[in-house]
């Protein structure tokens, strides 16, 4: 008897746990369904940006993550930068202009701007900086992008000129990129290597402090150049690396932005407790690899059969939860030279005869590699699923970053690649057409170790387009190459297009002007609070 | 008893050579070439070998040993190769938070594990008892992870008692010292339970009470520093556990620590870092098991040192 009301009791307690749990989530329900998007409200102007890991740099000449870039983009200015669409704008340079061969590129600078220390930005500034970047002794993690750069001088105050090695048809692009933005050349001398715990730059706001794990402090520069900017008295950069956490932070108003938003989220907080989410294309391709020099790979009728095999309409709703586009090329609608493909539609029965006219009606197994985290997972068994249908037997093999990375770099010998088939993502960071293709692509010079060709793809059409079009800084030349090797990878298939992934924020409904651009950045240029 | 001290503290020595060679060894045997990971996903092979370059990675295994250990013997713990920093200036900042936050969850499961297992061996097989026994496997199989976010979902999100998150005022420690102590304040509860049922069958328990002491003090005084002697080398245990572990819990509530310093590392490869935290731990260890040892000799002073 005594049992059965332990028993009970036990019983009763779980369930008012389980009712605990759930009423928090159906009282959230009923806010969102049953009336109007209320408006959140915010006391005083300083913002909170909640963000997934933590900031590695405040370096941008030594730093390779977007994350970081964000953050020092609120510091630091560059010559040129982009704006919300990816194009290339003039930030600290009014002007530019290159030679023909792309080897020459003059910048007319903007007067009367000074560092936060005081110091004032002159084409020496800039000659500063850019030596630094361009020395191979520097150890800088962004020393390739400017690697190119043979000698940097200064004509007069305000202008400047760099001379390239070689033709380089996208440096304008590499200028605008985050690795370009510009120190005081008074903070490089004085800090040294800790300049990147002491950054000092141009920008609307002034570092403050950096607590390691717990967030970076920047404060409006009451100095900027355009009045009434900024618009905000403080912003703080809060690493919360668990999606839910982020997201309780949103809705409780400790954050005030947050991104990533996981795309399973995503519409489930949208129109709650004054939030907003933003989803917007990004220039992040995700695809398929096939190893090019392996059997049956090497046969463009299979990797046309698997490519027909895949609903990639399907692959968005199941893997993104529609937060995602198809993609129509390799590279995204976003990134310069872009050119639209035609689709084509999943076709089983199609798929077969080409399989079997490869002579593999019975099919084939295959391994596919990728990252182990969940929605890696997801897209692998979803092709895994996908390729069942045409009777390609898929084993997924998902693995950790550092294995993965060790699996496909350690090769030495293209001919002795394991890789079959690999799912991965690639962005690429100067927003041009160039890094979008030539390390994936771009034949046997980019195999691994070298870069990132992991499909093996050697074809000369390819790579001779590709050269012409760094031969020249001519637009309309580069768009005309970049054309026509869109045009010929599209149709050759050494790998699947998959999607273009959109970039997922979330803010309180008072904030305007803050968005992240399509490489995943934050521009918190305009950021203003409206109530 | 202070020979016994010195003579621990000075066999600490030769353990932690033992222990940073082993260190030092699974650390480099992590698949993964750092280099490539610091230089990051779109680095060109010239990256990634200026980067190996730059941290010494491209020198032998042997030769990255005499410098680490030369480096470790003048107390330099490296430099960070993900944010460039002193290890010692990275760990530094995170070292007190998991102490208090670790501190703060054993104290409550102290006490409530002791309370849950007193009243669960004295009540044994009445209502007391189930309740508190229920309790107690609850908090053994809820997943941290959940229950931390449970909480956040409830006390943060709903209710608004809590931050959801970080360190700022005495309130961020509530819900991730809940959530840390919960699983030991099980443990506890149920040592704290069997051992004491143990003692209370002991005849000289019996003694007592025909003595016609009152039960309060029988339990209290006489039983239960008996039983203390197995509950305090688990509790112990335990501190140095969660001192190391509370990797869940600090990502959960993005608390500024070691553990999820240890996780940002591994992920990066970033060996120094990952190195002086294993090191540390390790110490942890040690210290603990010397402290546990000394309390058993205040708990019974017939355990003698020697």
């Amino acid at each position: 008897m005594k049992k059965s009301y332990g028993l009970l009791l036990s019983l009763v307690l779980l369930l008012i746990f389980a009712l605990a749990a759930c009423s928090s989530d159906s009282k959230e329900g009923a806010d969102g369904e049953g009336k109007e998007q209320e408006q959140a409200t915010k006391e005083g102007k300083d913002i909170v940006v909640a963000v997934a890991s933590t900031l590695t740099s405040m370096d941008p000449h030594d730093t390779n993550d977007t994350l970081s870039g964000s953050v020092q983009r609120t510091i630091f200015e560059g010559l040129l930068g982009f704006d919300e669409e990816m194009n290339v704008v003039p930030m600290l340079a009014k002007e530019y202009s290159a030679n023909d061969e792309a080897t020459e590129f003059t910048f007319i600078l903007n007067e009367g701007i000074n560092f936060h220390d005081g110091t004032p930005f002159n084409a020496e500034a800039v000659k500063v900086n850019f030596d630094r970047l361009a020395d191979p002794d520097s150890g800088l993690k962004r020393h390739s992008l400017y690697s190119l750069i043979e000698k940097t001088e200064v004509v007069s105050e305000y202008e400047v000129k760099f001379t390239l090695s070689e033709p380089f048809g996208a440096m304008i692009n590499t200028f605008a990129h985050p690795a370009g933005l510009i120190h005081s050349p008074k903070a490089l001398e004085e800090f040294g290597k800790d300049v990147a715990t002491n950054p000092v730059g141009t920008g609307q706001f002034k570092f403050v402090e950096w607590k390691p794990g717990e967030g970076l402090e920047v404060t409006k520069n009451e100095d900027y150049r355009i009045e009434d900017q900024p618009k905000v008295d403080a912003i703080t950069f809060k690493p919360v690396t668990e999606n839910g956490s982020r997201i309780a932070m949103l809705q409780t108003g400790e954050a005030d932005f947050i991104y990533p938003v996981p795309t399973e989220q995503a519409d489930s907080i949208d129109g709650k407790n004054g939030i907003e989410v933003d989803s917007k294309p990004s220039i992040v391709v995700r695809y398929m690899t096939m190893n090019t020099l392996k059997e049956p790979y090497d046969d463009l009728k299979v990797r046309q059969a698997l490519d027909l095999a895949v609903d990639k309409e399907a692959f968005i709703e199941v893997v993104t939860n529609g937060h995602a586009s198809v993609l129509d090329s390799i590279i995204a609608p976003a990134v310069q030279y872009y050119s639209k493909q035609e689709t084509t539609k999943p076709d089983i029965e199609k798929a077969k005869s080409l399989l079997k006219e490869a002579g593999l009606e019975d099919g084939f197994k295959a391994k596919i590699w990728g990252a182990n985290n969940s929605s890696a997972m997801k897209a692998m068994q979803f092709l895994q699923q996908q390729f069942a249908q045409i009777n390609v037997e898929v084993e997924v093999v998902p693995m950790e970053a550092g294995t993965l990375s060790d699996k496909i770099w350690s090769v030495q010998d293209p001919k002795e690649a394991e890789i079959e088939m690999y799912y991965g993502g690639w962005s690429p960071s100067t927003g041009d057409a160039d890094w979008g293709i030539r390390p994936l692509l771009g034949g046997a010079e980019n195999f691994p170790p070298k870069s990132y060709n992991v499909s093996y793809y050697d074809n000369p059409e390819v790579n001779g387009l590709i050269a012409d079009a760094l031969e020249t800084a001519d637009s309309d030349k580069r768009a005309e190459a970049y054309e026509k090797v869109q045009s010929v990878l599209w149709n050759d298939l050494p790998w699947i297009s998959l999607s273009a992934e959109n970039t997922i924020s979330g803010k309180k409904n008072y904030l305007t002007g803050i968005y992240l651009l399509p490489d995943g950045s934050l521009d918190v240029r305009n950021l203003e609070i409206k109530q | 008893m202070f020979r016994f001290l010195i003579k621990r503290l000075v066999e600490i020595i030769p353990i932690l050579i033992v222990v940073s060679i082993l260190i030092f060894l699974f650390v480099h045997m992590i698949p993964g070439d750092p280099a490539r990971l610091v230089a990051g996903p779109d680095a060109t092979i010239e990256d990634v070998e200026l980067v190996s370059k730059e941290l010494g990675l491209d020198k032998p295994l042997v030769e990255q040993y005499i410098t680490y250990m030369g480096n470790l013997l003048q107390g330099d713990l490296g430099t960070s190769l993900k944010t460039n920093r002193p290890v010692a200036e990275e760990i530094g900042a995170r070292f007190m938070p998991t102490f208090w936050l670790t501190l703060w969850s054993m104290v409550w499961a102290t006490i409530a594990g002791l309370i849950i297992g007193v009243i669960s061996a004295t009540k044994r097989n009445k209502w007391p008892d189930y309740l508190g026994m229920f309790g107690a496997v609850s908090g053994l199989s809820l997943p941290a992870f959940w229950l931390g976010l449970m909480l956040i979902q409830l006390f943060a999100v709903t209710l608004g008692w809590f931050p959801t998150g970080g360190l700022e005022s005495w309130k961020s420690y509530v819900l991730p010292a809940f959530t840390l102590g919960t699983g030991v304040a099980a443990v506890i509860a149920r040592f704290t339970r069997s051992a004491l049922m143990d003692v209370l069958k002991e005849d000289y328990v019996r003694t007592a009470r025909s003595k016609g002491l009152k039960e309060r003090h029988v339990i209290w005084e006489h039983s239960l520093r008996n039983a203390m002697i197995p509950v305090v080398t688990m509790t112990g245990l335990q501190f140095g556990f969660l001192l190391g572990g509370s990797v869940v819990i600090e990502t959960v509530f993005s608390w500024p620590g070691l553990g999820k310093l240890l996780i940002d590392s591994v992920a990066f490869r970033d060996y120094p870092v990952i190195q002086a935290e294993m090191l540390i731990f390790a110490l942890e260890f040690i210290i603990i098991n010397l402290i546990v040892d000394l309390l058993y000799g205040i708990l019974n002073p017939q355990i003698r040192y020697e």
